[in-house]
């Protein structure tokens, strides 16, 4: 799984600045959270997926789910949007 | 002509293989066919000798959807296909009961797509699909939109 974005390169350019407003938010700040709350789902997945296992659940894919969740997260990185309307100009990138 | 031998060619023709690349696709292409009329068995082991680390940087890796309107407002979206793909393939493991809801509230809304069919092979190929995919849409009124990879 490649890591999260780092960072989000925000950038608002309203028509009557002369120029953009330029924010770097640093996403990577928030990966203790992120992992402590993956922790705590794994924590309640891994044992719900192992009782549906046992009892001959079909389903039994939580634990994946959560996995490929937290990897889709980790997909966004590249990841652009450029809106122009009504004059104002916002960019945002995930890196 | 094969689907293959033609998307090389085609990456050939537009510059994002060069001649020994497509040279070696071809003949990777040919052992292939050979062997698996030989045998009735695939082809085992990787059909591409040496690095193909420059044929993987000539495959396009971003989704791009671009909206131009007449009064001005423009939409420019770039979306890497790894999360096209990450987000196809996670419908697969969505949960029975979700997935018959997300599929009767999608045709509710004049969406008969049924995610229960959507198998990961299938998705592969959807992607493959979509590298070569190209929407261009112009609108009465001049509007614009345009959806390719790249």
């Amino acid at each position: 799984m490649r890591l999260w974005p780092y960072a989000l390169d925000l950038s608002i350019a309203p028509p009557d600045r002369e120029r953009p407003i330029r924010l770097w938010l640093p996403l990577f700040l928030m990966w203790p959270t992120l992992a402590g709350l993956a922790l705590l789902i794994f924590v309640v997945t891994i044992p719900t997926d192992a009782v549906l296992l046992l009892i001959g659940r079909s389903y039994h894919h939580f634990t994946l789910l959560a996995y490929r969740c937290l990897g889709l997260l980790a997909e966004t990185r590249g990841l652009s949007i450029h809106v122009n309307a009504d004059r104002n100009d916002i960019n945002m990138t995930f890196y | 002509m094969s689907e293959d031998r033609r998307r090389i060619l085609n990456m050939l023709a537009e510059g994002k293989l060069t001649a020994e690349e497509a040279e070696q696709l071809l003949d990777a292409l040919a052992a292939r066919a050979a062997s698996a009329a030989s045998t009735s068995e695939p082809a085992a082991g990787p059909a591409i000798k040496g690095d193909p680390s420059a044929l993987i940087a000539a495959l396009p890796k971003f989704l791009y959807v671009k909206v131009v309107s007449v009064n001005g407002d423009n939409v420019d979206v770039k979306v890497p296909l790894a999360l096209v793909r990450s987000g196809l393939k996670l419908t697969s493991l969505i949960p029975p009961q979700a997935m018959n809801e997300i599929n009767d509230q999608m045709s509710q809304h004049g969406m008969s797509i049924d995610f229960n069919n959507l198998k990961p092979e299938d998705i592969d190929e959807l992607i493959e699909a979509l590298r070569e995919m190209e929407i261009n849409v112009n609108s009465a009124d001049g509007d614009n939109v345009r959806v390719y990879c790249a």
